[in-house]
């Protein structure tokens, strides 16, 4: 079995779900909610891209897709580029 | 674990100094016999000294490698002071006879190699030649303008992947939106800035891969921190599982 340190794991079956951007990782109400509705709630907070693409593992997520509980939905942040 | 692995570090400026000088000591004490394999075809200039840890002029590979070189008797350090492209690179402009090496000519099997450069195309040719290989660790991580930095660590062995290929996650690393150095003429390698990044974002880039060098390859241990995001202004790091075991879930829709 996997062990996943720093994968928070909402609890399923009450409507939690977890949203990440970059250093952010909120677990929230959100289960039943679009990533469209998702993205406006947690950009204010977060200053999320309007054309950041959702994830859910590695697939991406269209902004219709109704999240489920217990889902891990990751808005893409890109990675550091200079050096 | 062997004690003579290649680490091969890419790019010696605002994180690569850094990150060679800890690497350097990490090497001697915990895998003597190492070999520290130090690339980059750029020269120390004075207005470098802001955010890079140099002693003199000249090339960074061969300007690092013989201050190093007397300080840590265990470790072989080599300087490769060429520019890395790609396996399709030949050569930009006539005239411009910048040394270039090739990345799958660079890197082989069981290297640990770190890609800190300051663009994406550059980190792209790396793993794209990583990924070719059955056993190998690639370490990168960069920064945007003042305090934002993020590493990551794509590790594959006996030909399959542990981590996910940071392309997977980062369309950057697929279509590039910058240009790689040493794919470039003298007079637009000339025009090329290296932004307004900080020395304390800089040196925690390194810090951070410095840290997952110490788990995942002194210690062994499983790289379940795959990537990492930081900021230093908010005091905050975010670790990201891409463990391919772990990110392999079903979307239903």
């Amino acid at each position: 079995m996997d062990q996943s340190s720093n994968q928070q794991q909402p609890a399923a079956g009450n409507g939690m779900a977890n949203v990440r951007f970059g250093v952010y990782n909120q677990p929230g109400n959100i289960a039943g909610k679009s990533v469209k509705d998702a993205r406006e709630q947690f950009s204010r907070l977060w200053g999320i891209p309007q054309d950041a693409v959702a994830y859910k593992g590695k697939d991406k997520l269209d902004e219709n897709y109704v999240i489920q509980p217990g889902d891990n939905v990751e808005f893409h942040r890109r990675a550091g580029e200079k050096g | 674990m062997t004690s003579t692995k290649r680490f091969v570090v890419i790019g010696a400026g605002g994180i690569g100094t850094w990150l060679i000088a800890g690497l350097a000591r990490m090497l001697e004490w915990k895998l003597p016999g190492s070999a520290l394999i130090i690339v980059d075809g750029d020269n120390y200039e004075e207005k470098n000294k802001e955010r890079q840890d140099f002693v003199k002029l000249g090339n960074k590979a061969s300007v690092k490698a013989n201050e190093l070189t007397p300080q840590f008797p265990s470790t072989t350090i080599i300087p490769v002071p060429k520019w890395v492209v790609s396996d399709e690179d030949t050569g930009v402009s006539a005239g411009d006879d910048a040394p270039r090496i090739k990345a799958s000519q660079l890197i082989r099997e069981d290297d640990v190699v770190f890609a800190v450069v300051d663009n994406f195309a550059a980190r792209k040719i790396l793993f794209d030649a990583a990924s070719k290989l059955n056993n190998i660790d690639v370490f990168t991580g960069g920064n945007d303008d003042l305090l934002f930095g993020s590493v990551y660590h794509y590790q594959k062995k006996d030909g399959i992947e542990v981590t996910e290929h940071p392309v997977s996650f980062h369309p950057e690393y697929e279509n590039p939106p910058d240009k790689n150095p040493g794919e470039l003429s003298c007079q637009e390698r000339s025009k090329l800035e290296g932004g307004t990044q900080l020395l304390a974002t800089n040196m925690a880039v390194a810090s951070f891969i410095l840290g997952r060098v110490h788990k995942t390859i002194v210690l062994g241990q499983s790289p379940d921190e795959t990537e990492i995001y930081f900021d230093l202004g908010l005091g905050k790091a975010e670790p990201y599982n891409r463990k391919v075991s772990q990110v392999s879930q079903p979307v239903m829709i």
